[in-house]
C-alpha cells in the first residue's frame, strides 16, 4: 500500500472535505429537523413540536400519502416494464436493440423539465380533447410522469444482470425439453429476482423524490410532497418540511440499504449495478 | 439455427410493452411541443395555435431579454461543471487508487447517499446554511467578508453553489470507477522506466481514465443546463434560470409556443455544448498522444525540460 506522503495526506484532506461538503446539508436538515422556531431557516430552540405539529397537518400527511401511493404503483408499473424490456436486450439481441437502446438513453439524459412540459399539454391534449378521462386524474398523470425514468433504470439493471450471468441454465432447460415458455418463468425470472428487486426498489425512491415533473402535471388535490414543499419554498418553508424529510430520509435509507443487501446477497457488485443507472 | 429464429420472436415482445410505453409518453409529448414551437400564442386566453406557422417563437427566444438568461445559464453550467471536475478528480483518485480496497465500498456507498437522498431537500438544506438567520451568514459578517447577511442567498453565486454540490456525485462515480478499472502495474511499469509520480499520473493515469472523465462531464452539464429546483430554491428572482424562464412560460405566462421553443433551444444548445466538448477533449488527447508516442529506431530528441532526470537515471 501507499506509503503516506505529503501528497497523499492532502489527498485524503481533501476527500475528507468532500465528504462533509455532500453531507453539510443533509445534516443542517436533520438539526433543523427539531427546531422550535415558527420558520424553518430561524433557528429558536431544540423542540420535538416538527414532529408532532405532521400528525395535526392534514395537508401535509396527504401530501406524504399521495408520493408513497404514486411510488408504489410507478415502481410496479416500471418493475414489469423494465424487466421485460431488460430481459429481451439481454437475451434476445437484434435489429431493434440499436434504436431501443438510443430511446432508453434520449428517456435518461432528457432534462427532466422538459419531460415535464411536454407532458403537461400530451395529458391536456388525452384529458380534454380526447376525453381519455383518466389523463384528468392526478394519480394517473403522477404514475404516469415518474414511471419513464424509472423504466430505463430498471431496464439498465436488468440487462446488466442478465448479461452477467451465463446463458447456460436457460439452454440446459432448454435441453431437457422445457419449452421456452416454461425456461422463461421457471429459470430466467428466478435468475433476475434480486435485479427486478433492487430496480423496483431505486423506482420507488426516485418516484418519492420526483419534483420537476411533478410540479407541471399537478392535480390540485393530488398534490404530491415534494410538490407541496417546493410550493412552500415561495409561501414560507415550516420546520415539519425539515422533521418529515429526516423521517424519508431515515425511510430512504433503510431501502437503499436493502438494496445493497440484496444485490450482495445475490452476489452482483453493488457498485456496478448502481452506477450503471 | 431453427431455435434461433423460433427465439427471436418472442425476445422481441418482450421490449414491446417498454417500447410503446415510452413512445406514448415521451417521444410522442416530445413531438407535440415541437409542433407548438411552430404556432403562437392566440390573445390574452388562448394558450397555443398552429393556425400561422413560422419560426417567430424562435426568433423570441433569441431576443436579447431571453438570450441573457440563456448565456448566464450556460456560463454557469460550464462553470459548475469545471469546478465540480476539479473537486472530483483528487477525491475519486484518493478513493479508488490509495484507499485499502475493503474500504473502498463503503466510501463508493457514501458519495451515494447524498445523491439518492431528496434533491429538493438538500438543496433546501443550503438555503438554511446560507440564509440570513443562519451562523454562516452572521460569522461572514461579523468577520467582515459580507457586508449584508442578505447577501449570500437568492444571488447567481449561490444558485452556481448549489449546482456544483448537487450534480458532484455524478461526477465522483463515474471518474472512480474509471480509475480503479487503471491496472496499478501500467503506473508500476511508468516508475520503472524512469517517470516520476507526476508524469505518470499526466501520461499513463490520467489518459487512461479519460473516458471516465468525459462521461463525469457529461452527466454533470447536461442536468445543470436544464436545473430548476435549484435556482427556483437558491435563486430568487437574480439566480434565474432557462428552467424557471421555460417554467414561467407554461406555469404563468400560458404561453406554450414559446416555452416550447425554449425547451427545444435548450435542448440544442446542449447538445451542442456536449459535442463541442467531445471533440475538444479528442484533439486535446489526440495532440497529446502524438507528443509522447512511441518511437521505434531513431532516438527522440530529448525534452530539455526532463534532461537532468534522463542523465540521472541512465
Amino acid at each position: 500500500m501507499s506509503k503516506p506522503s505529503g501528497t497523499n495526506i492532502a489527498l485524503g484532506v481533501w476527500t475528507t472535505l468532500v465528504f462533509l461538503f455532500l453531507f453539510a446539508p443533509i445534516i443542517v436538515i436533520g438539526i433543523y429537523s427539531f427546531n422550535g422556531g415558527r420558520l424553518l431557516t430561524a433557528w429558536d430552540g431544540f423542540s420535538l413540536e416538527p414532529f408532532t405539529a405532521i400528525v395535526d397537518r392534514p395537508s401535509v400527511r396527504h401530501a406524504v400519502a399521495v408520493s408513497l401511493q404514486t411510488a408504489v404503483v410507478a415502481a410496479l408499473l416500471a418493475s414489469t416494464l423494465g424487466t421485460l424490456a431488460g430481459m429481451a436486450m439481454a437475451r434476445f439481441p437484434g435489429r431493434w436493440t440499436g434504436p431501443f437502446t438510443l430511446l432508453l438513453l434520449l428517456v435518461s439524459v432528457t432534462p427532466e423539465i422538459v419531460d415535464g412540459i411536454a407532458l403537461l399539454p400530451w395529458f391536456v391534449t388525452l384529458g380534454q380533447d380526447w376525453s381519455l378521462l383518466p389523463f384528468n386524474n392526478g394519480y394517473v398523470r403522477l404514475v404516469v410522469g415518474h414511471s419513464l425514468f424509472a423504466t430505463a433504470v430498471v431496464t439498465y439493471i436488468v440487462r446488466a444482470r442478465l448479461i452477467g450471468l451465463d446463458a447456460s441454465l436457460e439452454e440446459a432447460s432448454a435441453d431437457l425439453y422445457a419449452k421456452p415458455v416454461a425456461t422463461f418463468f421457471k429459470v430466467t425470472i428466478p435468475l433476475v429476482g434480486p435485479a427486478v428487486l433492487a430496480g423496483g426498489l431505486l423506482a420507488f425512491t426516485l418516484s418519492l423524490d420526483n419534483t420537476v415533473i411533478s410540479s407541471f402535471i399537478n392535480v390540485s388535490g393530488t398534490t404530491s410532497w415534494p410538490v407541496y414543499v417546493l410550493s412552500s419554498v415561495r409561501s414560507g418553508l415550516k420546520p415539519e418540511i425539515a422533521a418529515v424529510s429526516t423521517i424519508l430520509l431515515v425511510f430512504t435509507l433503510l431501502v437503499l440499504g436493502l438494496v445493497a443487501w440484496v444485490l450482495k446477497r445475490s452476489g452482483s457488485s453493488v457498485t456496478d449495478t448502481m452506477a450503471a443507472s | 439455427m431453427r431455435d434461433r429464429a423460433a427465439k427471436r420472436l418472442p425476445g422481441f415482445v418482450l421490449a414491446v410493452p417498454a417500447w410503446l410505453w415510452l413512445t406514448a409518453f415521451f417521444v410522442v409529448p416530445f413531438l407535440q411541443i415541437a409542433w407548438f414551437s411552430l404556432g403562437e400564442k392566440p390573445g390574452m386566453f388562448g394558450s397555443h395555435s398552429n393556425a400561422v406557422m413560422s419560426l417567430d417563437r424562435y426568433a423570441e427566444a433569441f431576443s436579447p431579454t431571453f438570450f441573457t438568461i440563456f448565456r448566464a445559464t450556460l456560463w454557469m453550467s460550464v462553470l459548475g461543471t469545471i469546478v465540480c471536475l476539479v473537486i472530483a478528480l483528487p477525491a475519486a483518485y484518493f478513493m479508488a487508487m490509495k484507499v485499502p480496497a475493503h474500504r473502498r465500498g463503503l466510501l463508493v456507498a457514501l458519495v451515494m447517499v447524498p445523491y439518492w437522498t431528496s434533491f429538493l431537500i438538500r438543496t433546501i438544506g443550503w438555503k438554511v446554511i446560507l440564509s440570513s438567520e443562519g451562523v454562516l451568514a452572521g460569522f461572514l459578517t461579523d468577520v467582515g467578508l459580507v457586508a449584508d447577511p442578505h447577501d449570500l442567498l437568492n444571488t447567481r453565486g449561490a444558485v452556481l453553489l448549489g449546482l456544483i454540490y448537487n450534480y458532484l456525485p455524478l461526477m465522483i462515480l463515474p471518474m472512480y470507477v474509471a480509475f480503479d478499472r487503471v491496472d496499478s502495474a501500467l503506473g508500476e511499469a511508468s516508475k520503472d522506466l524512469g517517470a516520476g509520480r507526476i508524469r505518470t499520473f499526466f501520461q499513463v493515469t490520467l489518459p487512461l481514465a479519460r473516458p471516465g472523465i468525459i462521461a463525469g462531464v457529461i452527466l454533470v452539464f447536461i442536468p445543470m443546463m436544464g436545473d430548476y429546483v435549484t435556482p427556483a430554491v437558491l435563486g430568487g428572482a437574480k439566480g434565474t434560470m432557462v428552467g424557471s424562464l421555460i417554467a414561467s412560460q407554461f406555469l404563468t405566462a400560458q404561453n406554450w409556443a414559446l416555452g416550447s421553443a425554449m425547451a427545444i433551444v435548450l435542448i440544442l444548445l446542449t447538445m451542442l455544448i456536449v459535442i463541442l466538448a467531445i471533440t475538444l477533449m479528442w484533439v486535446v488527447g489526440w495532440l497529446v498522444h502524438r507528443r509522447s508516442r512511441l518511437v521505434v529506431g531513431t532516438v527522440p530528441p530529448p525534452d530539455p525540460r526532463l534532461h537532468n532526470k534522463e542523465v540521472a537515471t541512465a
